[in-house]
């Protein structure tokens, strides 16, 4: 819209001002970026925060099993009394590292993918778009658990399978958004200056994509979670005794709905974090005016 | 005197964003009498849009806010009229003529449907029963008006289907289907040819005449405002700073802007004009094409087959001597894109050679010592600067990779702005914190960095103000005397080129039809191609207007495409 606001004598502000100040106005935002906070900080700093670190582990305590929520503790406990609480605390640690694992090896691979396909065009776009196709095209749940079925159940194996399902969505993302910037004389202009390609595609693309990246990261981790937590429920995640909220809920699910706080409160804490995520990815698609 | 048609009184906006207020409109007041033409003049940013937005009611409100001031029409006031009322007048009271007339169209529907609708809403808003049938008569009647004599098969079409001519007169057409009393034109026919936006014009004047319509022409464009208006309006910064009748305005202009605005628009013809000479001797060429022809082949289907050929440049020759500015003058689609293209070695000419200081472009393209040689500056700064690098960053990538000194980079950049006259603390900003003028020096300071001897100019100032456009070419002019330059100009601005080069090379549909020294070219044009393109550019002093070539009928008809027929 060409509304251009003549005038001088204000302040002008610079559109990362600009940027803080749409995140600061939205409420949701604000709210997402509270509870990732929370769940973060959760996640760092378990050991001092849980009221009983001890239920993290192989604790058991039969004297106090099947507590309902009270004051010692806010979540009841479980089949072998432990704090369900300090539980999720823990939880968090086992979701959050699985989200930096996962993304911290899909998005590098998925980014580079798109940014070659979208670069160089010709075979190389055919070959990566494809494949990525193809890996888009096989049903996530039953590819993860085929891998996880194979290579035996535990954290480390989960991460690999959501990795491998994981960076097509960033290669597609980010070929789009490559493929737009292909047109803009910027490139053309470099190609003129003799810069090389690692110049174009790390210097002159790159930048360009890195506000959709962080959106699409934010809104990621909490599908992430949910896809991990997913795994673990039908064992095939995290093995006990790990504090997994996946596995929580599988096994709290077993005393529904009698002792119904073993799974709704693990289920609850999932849901508290991919809300937070969600949130904030919302919340800054709207501060840097992106589009997924 | 009858009342005015359109009267706004104190006109007071701002914007509230970003917990700011921002006052955009500064007591505006103004009038349009019945019958009568008035233009709206303004540079980009002085609030002509917000002001056409607020008479038809489509400013977002929030962000804007009326502080201030009333808009009346007919004796009704607009800004406190109900939603029902005011949109009995959308279309017979007043009616817009948009800037762009492709995105003004859906382009998934029918002409035919998109003006039915027009119809069909405003006789329900009005009471008016009309079948399918009658309607579509006077929809066809209408596009007669609007010189689109077979209005039958535009119905039918898709508005890709239409050229760039058809869909601005069908666009005039849908503005006038409900016989409004006003019409507010913005920027008509600016997104055009030249030669195209001239039958536009000479359409609505005669349209306002002969329909008794009163007109609101806003625009940026002096010339257009002389053919096209009784009275001026000039605004700055959201103020009125001047307005009187046409011909006061345009030969004793009061106000200090409205002299600024005057003295920066390139004269076409008359005693202002600037006379670019070339000092040089050299006798090899710079740039020398030689019968250069480029196939542009379109594949498709599932195998990549070959469609079609088509020949954008045929046969050109042309020789740049060292020292020239030689502007390569064309509408679009007539191929001067491609040609500097090929001279840049981007694209391999199908036919022909072409020797860039001597050496064929097809062994030298690619080489740093082509890189020192030539370079280019883009049309649009905002599409040749990447918004996420400095200024710094980006001035650097040419000097980086022709093997400049690391060490000397930063005082190159330094030199550079300096020699761009911009601020040296420049360098650290990202391309959005500069206006559209500060951006363009930049892309110039970009392409001067590896010292080349040849610069192409695709089109530099075509996005930018007439007043900043006026201090760019000054810069360009400078930079050619201390540092030699050679430019190549593309451009289909041809007052700017009768200012700006010395040779100058006519293009029409690939092939060049006229070619010669600036002063010859315009003043004594032989093809008449050439002749339409000149005699169709608006100019600003009566003067200029007695010494533009004579055209007839028949000879504009003959070189020009006729934007009256499908599929022209």
């Amino acid at each position: 819209m060409s509304l251009a606001s003549p005038g001088g004598g204000e302040r002008v502000l610079t559109s990362r001002q600009m940027a803080v100040y749409r995140f600061t106005r939205n409420p949701a935002a604000m709210v997402g970026a509270f509870i990732v906070a929370t769940v973060i900080l959760a996640a760092l700093f378990a050991p001092w925060l849980a009221p009983s670190p001890e239920s993290a582990g192989s604790f058991v305590d039969f004297r106090n099993r099947h507590a309902p929520p009270s004051w010692d503790n806010p979540m009841g406990t479980d089949n072998v009394g432990r704090d369900v609480f300090s539980r999720v605390i823990f939880g968090y640690r086992v979701s959050l590292g699985l989200v930096v694992g996962v993304l911290g090896v899909a998005v590098p691979f998925g980014v580079l993918l798109g940014l070659m396909a979208g670069y160089f065009g010709g075979w190389v776009e055919t070959v990566i778009m494809r494949f990525t196709d193809i890996m888009l095209a096989l049903p996530p749940l039953a590819m993860a658990l085929a891998i996880t079925a194979v290579l035996s159940p535990n954290l480390i194996n989960a991460m690999i399978a959501i990795t491998l399902l994981w960076w097509t969505w960033h290669t597609r993302l980010i070929y789009r958004i490559v493929k737009a910037q292909m047109n803009e004389d910027y490139v053309e202009a470099a190609k003129l200056a003799g810069a090389t390609h690692t110049h174009i595609l790390f210097r002159e693309l790159l930048p360009n994509c890195i506000s959709a990246i962080a959106v699409k990261i934010s809104l990621d981790a909490g599908f992430v979670i949910l896809f991990g937590a997913s795994l673990s429920f039908l064992g095939l995640g995290i093995q006990p005794p790990t504090p997994d909220l996946g596995t929580m809920v599988a096994t709290g699910a077993e005393y529904m709905p009698e002792m119904w706080w073993q799974a709704v409160m693990p289920g609850l804490a999932i849901l508290y974090a991919i809300l937070g995520f969600n949130l904030l990815g919302d919340g800054l698609r709207d501060m840097l005016d992106v589009e997924l | 005197m009858s009342a005015p048609l359109l009267d706004i009184r104190n006109l007071t906006i701002g914007f509230r964003a970003y917990g700011q207020y921002r006052r955009v409109l500064h007591d505006v007041s103004m009038h349009v009498d019945p019958g009568e033409r008035v233009s709206l003049i303004g540079q980009s940013g002085s609030g002509k849009t917000v002001t056409m937005r607020t008479i038809i009611g489509t400013l977002p409100m929030p962000p804007g806010e009326v502080e201030n001031g009333t808009i009346h029409y007919d004796g009704r006031s607009l800004l406190t009229l109900n939603k029902i009322e005011r949109n009995k007048l959308k279309g017979t009271g007043i009616s817009i003529v948009l800037q762009d007339p492709m995105l003004s169209f859906n382009p998934v529907l029918t002409i035919g449907r998109q003006m039915d609708d027009i119809v069909r809403y405003a006789d329900l808003r009005l009471g008016i029963a009309r079948g399918r049938a009658e309607r579509r008569a006077h929809i066809v009647d209408t596009l007669a008006k609007v010189q689109l004599p077979q209005g039958d098969r535009i119905l039918e079409s898709y508005p890709v289907m239409l050229s760039g001519g058809m869909r601005q007169r069908v666009l005039i057409g849908m503005a006038l289907l409900n016989k409004p009393h006003l019409l507010i034109a913005d920027e008509p026919g600016t997104a055009l040819d030249v030669t195209t936006q001239d039958e536009i014009l000479a359409l609505l004047n005669r349209l306002v005449a002969e329909e008794g319509l009163s007109l609101l022409l806003i625009t940026h464009n002096l010339g257009v405002v002389r053919e096209m208006a009784d009275r001026v309006y000039v605004m700055e910064q959201g103020r009125i700073v001047e307005t009187g009748p046409r011909d006061a305005i345009f030969t004793a202009p009061a106000h200090p802007y409205t002299r600024r605005l005057m003295a920066a628009v390139p004269p076409l013809y008359g005693p202002d004009v600037q006379t670019i000479e070339n000092a040089h001797t050299e006798p090899e060429p710079a740039i020398s094409v030689q019968a250069v022809s480029k196939d542009f082949t379109t594949r498709s289907g599932l195998f990549n087959q070959r469609r079609s050929t088509f020949r954008a440049v045929k046969g050109v020759s042309l020789n740049v001597m060292p020292g020239d500015i030689y502007g390569l003058a064309g509408e679009s689609g007539s191929g001067k894109t491609t040609l500097a293209k090929m001279v840049l070695g981007l694209v391999a000419p199908t036919l022909g050679k072409i020797d860039v200081d001597g050496q064929p472009t097809s062994a030298a393209a690619g080489t740093t010592a082509f890189r020192k040689l030539i370079q280019i500056v883009y049309q649009n700064p905002g599409s040749s600067l990447n918004p996420r690098r400095t200024v710094a960053d980006q001035i650097a990538v040419p000097l980086k990779f022709t093997g400049f000194e690391p060490a000397r980079i930063a005082p190159r950049i330094a030199e550079l702005l300096e020699m761009v006259d911009l601020p040296r603390d420049m360098a650290n900003m990202y391309p959005h914190e500069l206006s559209g003028g500060q951006k363009q020096r930049v892309a110039i300071a970009r392409a001067l960095s590896v010292h080349p001897k040849i610069l192409v100019l695709d089109e530099p100032t075509s996005a930018l103000d007439v007043l900043v456009q006026s201090t760019v070419i000054d810069l360009l002019h400078r930079l050619r005397d201390e540092f030699d330059l050679t430019y190549l100009f593309i451009s289909h601005d041809l007052s700017l080129m009768r200012n700006f080069c010395n040779r100058v090379g006519v293009m029409l549909r690939g092939e060049i039809v006229e070619e010669g020294p600036v002063a010859e070219v315009f003043g004594a044009p032989r093809h008449a191609y050439t002749r339409a393109l000149l005699a169709a550019i608006p100019v600003t002093t009566d003067a200029a207007e007695a010494l533009k070539p004579k055209v007839s009928k028949e000879e504009r008809a003959a070189v020009l495409n006729p934007t009256t027929a499908l599929g022209g």
